[in-house]
């Protein structure tokens, strides 16, 4: 009986946070006329897919599919490979600057980016990108790095030196070394950091809503945010629409979560 | 442009890495592999932050833009926007609202990562879900989707309230209250998980000491749970604040500042003089002191948690 009290505070908690999820997806099935019915239906009986041919018909859709795919994805790489050097300095050798540089990037990941559109605005003008989605590659690359570089230096760290000592004792050079034993061993890391970088890219309003004058060149976000015109009343289509845009950004989340419990170097270095 | 993803515990910036390669002589190997980072940050960070900083002194409008002069001004574009009662009404609009925001997400996130802690195994499980769903939804779809909840003929929220037809989006202090809703919505995930991960590392002992000393329930919570936690809610609190301060997406995609620019917060207010204006140089002026006021934040935070840690 002594739990009653926290149950019931759980009951409230998940009923705020799960209601709206639910609203969404049961909007995005339920056909127009009970959309708008009055008592709303709380428990469809019967669904439809019609909302989700309608957003995906809609002109430019899969345009807008494969440029926030490309730009997240160019961002992503770029980030990751720069961040992997970076990470592995800063982790593996003892040099001078090695603290000033760390604190350059924490200092840099707390840096209000929302503050500098304007100068950013200008260079990309100034060198003719404007509008064009390279532009929006270099902001997403540049936003992501810093917290790239410091997730990675934690994973770069927990591979055990011993393991790189032991290859190059067995007359492995350097590079094989981290080619043949760290590198394997960075996959789940690479992965995990990769996916936030994703999440990251994916959702950005701002500068896609900022830069991109050409409807050609919106990414997704910048799309569904414009539902209220490019959707008319729609709230069937609209919902359907945040459903697919919603779903890579859970289904990273939910693969995020469970790599991130390591585990793989354990026993590694026995025997 | 952060998500609350992003910031995840990381061992200490002075933490020795192991020693293997480091032979005592002077390596360009670490260097080298630092070139590509720094090249980055330095031609699309720091050269953007100098730009931001030299145009406001300059007058820098389309038309300068376009003949390509520069024309320098001094202060003139902070005198003028700081002597512009409209540019403080916003300042201190955006102070309000950041403070709301904060205080609701660290209130509830708190209260919701201590009853993770209380609640079985099933509850646990259950209550997780829900926040992860809230917490891995983009921004984009959250400011759609409650939208449509709070839509005036077929929202939910109008059904459930008993309030056909009112129009949450006709004043700027309802249309703040949906705004904030949206954003401690997704906020509070976050909080409540880093708090109750802060809790779970409380050794058992701790409290077995404190039920010896007689201490047990609320004195035991606020002898051992409270002290171990200030420092992390300190770092949320923090963290938070310069989130929200900055927030553009939300508050732009709910109403573009509206009603009647009732909810045009400072990100907002620089896109209108900025880029919906073209007025840059002043703009940029805004933006400074934008910076600004968030490093008074964080020194404030700073200087706290110093003398909190200093008192322990």
């Amino acid at each position: 009986m002594r739990k009653v009290w926290p149950n019931a505070l759980g009951v409230v908690v998940i009923v705020f946070f799960a209601f709206p999820a639910y609203w969404m997806v049961r909007t995005a099935f339920l056909p127009t006329i009970d959309i708008q019915s009055d008592p709303p239906v709380f428990v469809p009986t019967d669904g439809t897919f019609d909302h989700f041919v309608t957003a995906v018909t809609r002109p430019g859709f899969w345009n807008y599919v494969r440029n926030s795919l490309f730009v997240t994805l160019s961002a992503v790489a770029l980030s990751t490979i720069t961040a992997l050097l970076a990470a592995v300095a800063v982790a593996r050798f003892r040099f001078r600057g090695r603290k000033a540089y760390l604190v350059l990037i924490l200092a840099v990941q707390l840096a209000p980016f929302e503050a500098l559109f304007i100068p950013y605005f200008l260079v990309f003008r100034q060198f003719d990108l404007l509008d064009r989605l390279p532009a929006l590659i270099l902001v997403y690359f540049v936003s992501i790095l810093p917290f790239t570089i410091w997730t990675l230096r934690g994973f770069v760290a927990a591979v055990p030196a011993e393991l790189e000592e032991a290859a190059l004792v067995d007359g492995c050079t350097r590079w094989q070394a981290f080619l043949r034993v760290v590198l394997p061993l960075l996959g789940p890391g690479l992965v995990a950091t990769s996916i936030f970088g994703f999440i990251t890219a994916w959702n950005e309003y701002l500068y896609a809503f900022v830069f991109m004058r050409n409807e050609d060149h919106y990414t997704l976000p910048v799309w569904l945010a414009t539902f209220r015109t490019a959707f008319g009343d729609d709230w069937g289509g609209a919902m359907a629409g945040s459903v697919l845009f919603t779903l890579p950004v859970l289904i990273f989340f939910l693969i995020v979560q469970r790599r991130m419990v390591g585990g793989l170097t354990a026993g590694a270095v026995k025997g | 442009m952060s998500t609350p993803t992003a910031v995840r515990p990381s061992p200490e910036v002075d933490e020795k890495p192991p020693a293997v390669r480091a032979r005592g002589r002077r390596e360009p190997l670490p260097y080298l592999l630092l070139v590509p980072s720094l090249i980055a940050l330095g031609a699309l960070f720091a050269y953007p932050v100098f730009l931001l900083f030299r145009m406001s002194f300059q007058q820098l409008g389309f038309g300068e833009l376009v003949r390509r002069v520069t024309i320098w001004t001094g202060v003139d574009n902070y005198t003028e926007i700081l002597g512009d009662p409209e540019f403080w009404q916003v300042v201190w609009r955006t102070v309000a609202f950041t403070a709301v925001c904060v205080a609701l997400t660290m209130a509830l996130g708190t209260g919701i990562g201590l009853l993770l802690v209380k609640l079985g195994r099933k509850m646990t499980i259950a209550v997780s879900i829900s926040l992860v769903l809230a917490w891995a939804i983009p921004i984009v779809t959250a400011t759609t989707l409650w939208q449509w909840m709070f839509d005036s003929t077929y929202g939910v929220v109008n059904f459930l309230l008993g309030t056909p037809g009112h129009d949450w989006f006709a004043s700027g202090i309802s249309t703040f209250g949906v705004i904030v809703i949206i954003i401690v919505w997704q906020a509070v995930p976050f909080v409540a998980f880093t708090v109750q991960a802060g809790v779970l590392t409380i050794p058992e002992e701790y409290y077995e000491a404190a039920r010896m000393d007689g201490a047990s329930g609320f004195r035991a919570f606020r002898a051992v749970t409270v002290p171990i936690l200030r420092p992390i809610l300190f770092v949320l609190a923090f963290l938070s604040t310069i989130w929200d301060f900055k927030v553009f997406t939300q508050v732009w995609a709910v109403r573009q500042g509206g009603p009647d620019g009732q909810t045009v917060t400072l990100p907002i207010y620089l896109y209108d003089v900025g880029i919906a204006s073209s007025r840059y140089g002043l703009a940029a002026a805004g933006a400074v002191v934008m910076v600004a006021i968030l490093a008074v934040a964080m020194v404030v935070y700073l200087r706290h948690m110093l003398r909190t840690e200093l008192e322990d």
